[in-house]
């Protein structure tokens, strides 16, 4: 940089005239003077600076401004950049940052040291924005914004849709269009929004918040139609993500085209490529749904169907087999088993009584026959009793027979001869009542007769007898 | 409605649940008729419930109120390109 130094300062002695004789000539400077003269001579000297270089020892001190070294591979230079200019830039300073330095030259006085105050950053060989959103994506990526199962299912029928966008825009145009066509009877709640230009990252934020409380909303998109970096700027600002993250209803974002991502998009529950995309994905059309209950009720009729059928199936085999075909003919043998049991208990029990009586009655023959005198008494006594005992024992069980022979008998009633004396036939007994008269030959005028009836018995006197047969 | 069915989502996978359980057999006639008789009911709250939302487009303005789209926008919601001006 020459001139700068060759030039005399105008109020500046030449501090090496030694042979200036004169001591009252000399003017000393003061430490604070001199700086100050350099850095009047740096700063209207130099004038603004583009300067190309790697940043390190970056620190950002908590007064919001930042300190760091520019560096090539053999020299430095110390550097500042303060809040006010270092707000404005939208990526991050960071060590090993190849970058163009826009700013003036300027010293430290306290510390004696020039530096240069940068007034921009740029990346050097890139955007900015394309710098900004690159570090973004890796520090919300290394925080798990974007893990897949921090993603929410987009309902499938939303009671209400909420849109976030510009009212002026495509977007907004494109997605009614295609949710009125595919689902004509959506509830549809916009929260118009600027989308682009300084604060509309926080104001689309704010929107968000706003249509996430209206009750019933259960899935927002989010989005704009194309256009630059610049204009799409406010989807990959920190706040707008941190905010899209937080949202307690399930976010579809759908900036711009096909080809533009943004931060939004991976921090968003789902993805639309464009705005009418999103609403394609929102609403899966009316009709389909019909058609996907009708087919689950359909399935569900058939299932039921063959479910009955093969009940019937099962029925049928069962019914088939020997063991519950004619089951009522079954049933009628079993009645007759029982009469028959019947009748031989009967003649059982009769037959049993007259055996202990006849054994009772031999007993007693060879017991006085005899003679025994001793103990006779007592052996009467015991015989007595064995005696008593026969009877109840054989009363009891004939109790018991006859009960349950009544029983039997009221179940067979039907079957039973005398049944049909209720009907109002008669029997024809011989006067002993040994025998019943079948033939009029057997009777002779004169002869007594006894009739037995439903209800009593009458005696009679046969006055003549006539044969059917002769 | 039958309050135990809460909305046309759980009642559609309630509904195929259903229907898979029933396809695979193997059930009481009682709860085969249960099933049964649930999953028609199921299928037409979903029915109703496609048909029931009406269309309405409203707008949220700045202080949080709730306008219909036509007033805010001068669109009526029978305009199908939703018009911007």
């Amino acid at each position: 940089m020459p001139g700068l130094f060759d030039e005399p300062f105008e109020d500046v002695p030449r501090p090496r005239d030694e042979t200036a004789p004169v001591r009252a000539r000399r003017r000393v400077l003061t430490v604070s003077d001199v700086t100050a003269e350099i850095r009047t001579a740096l700063e209207s000297g130099f004038g603004e600076l583009w300067i190309e270089g790697e940043i390190s020892n970056c620190r950002v001190w908590n007064t919001g401004h930042v300190y760091f070294t520019l560096k090539d591979p053999t020299a430095q230079l110390k550097a500042v950049m303060f809040r006010t200019a270092y707000r404005y830039l939208k990526f991050k300073i960071e060590d090993g940052l190849h970058v163009v330095a826009r700013g003036r030259l300027s010293v430290y006085e306290p510390k004696g040291e020039y530096q240069l105050v940068c007034e921009h950053l740029e990346p050097h060989g890139r955007g900015a924005l394309q710098l900004a959103f690159e570090q973004l994506k890796r520090k919300l990526h290394a925080e798990g914004l974007f893990a897949a199962d921090r993603k929410r299912p987009i309902p499938a029928l939303p009671r209400k849709i909420g849109i976030v966008t510009s009212l002026d825009g495509a977007a907004l145009r494109d997605i009614l269009k295609i949710l009125s066509r595919r689902h004509p009877n959506a509830h549809i709640v916009v929260r118009p929004v600027r989308v682009q230009g300084e604060g509309a990252a926080e104001d689309i934020a704010k929107a968000l918040k706003a249509i996430a409380s209206v009750p019933g909303v259960d899935v927002i998109i989010v989005g704009r139609g194309g256009g630059s970096i610049e204009d799409l700027w406010a989807f990959n600002e920190e706040s707008l993500a941190r905010t899209i993250a937080a949202c307690p209803v399930p976010v579809i974002s759908a900036v711009g085209h096909e080809v533009d991502v943004t931060i939004a998009d991976f921090v968003a529950d789902l993805r639309a490529p464009t705005p009418s995309a999103a609403a394609e994905m929102v609403v899966t059309a009316k009709e389909e749904f019909h058609a996907r209950i009708d087919r689950l009720h359909g399935r569900l009729q058939a299932a039921m169907r063959s479910d009955v059928q093969r009940r019937r199936n099962v029925l049928h085999v069962l019914t088939s087999r020997r063991g519950l075909a004619g089951w009522h003919v079954r049933v009628a043998m079993q009645g007759r088993h029982v009469s028959e049991l019947t009748h031989g208990l009967r003649r059982a029990t009769t037959a049993l009584i007259a055996r202990r009586a006849r054994e009772h009655q031999a007993r007693a023959a060879r017991l006085e026959a005899r003679d025994v005198r001793r103990g006779l008494a007592a052996i009467r006594a015991r015989l007595a009793a064995a005696e008593t005992r026969l009877h109840v024992v054989a009363g009891r069980a004939h109790e018991r027979a006859a009960a349950r022979f009544t029983a039997l008998a009221g179940r067979l009633d039907t079957l039973s001869p005398l049944a049909v004396l209720a009907r109002g036939y008669a029997v024809c007994w011989t006067e002993d009542r040994t025998a019943i008269i079948r033939q009029a030959s057997a009777v002779a005028p004169g002869d007594l007769v006894r009739v037995t009836l439903h209800e009593g018995e009458i005696d009679c006197e046969v006055r003549s007898a006539h044969g059917s047969d002769h | 409605m039958d309050p135990t069915i809460k909305d046309f989502e759980s009642a559609s996978a309630e509904l195929e649940a259903i229907v898979k359980k029933m396809e695979e057999g193997d059930l009481t006639l009682e709860k085969a008729l249960e099933l049964y008789e649930r999953g028609v009911q199921l299928s037409r709250f979903c029915h109703a419930k496609l048909e029931e939302a009406e269309r309405r487009l409203e707008i949220l303005n700045e202080r949080g109120e709730l306008r219909p789209a036509h007033a805010a926008m001068g669109l009526t919601p029978s305009d199908e390109s939703g018009k911007a001006r």
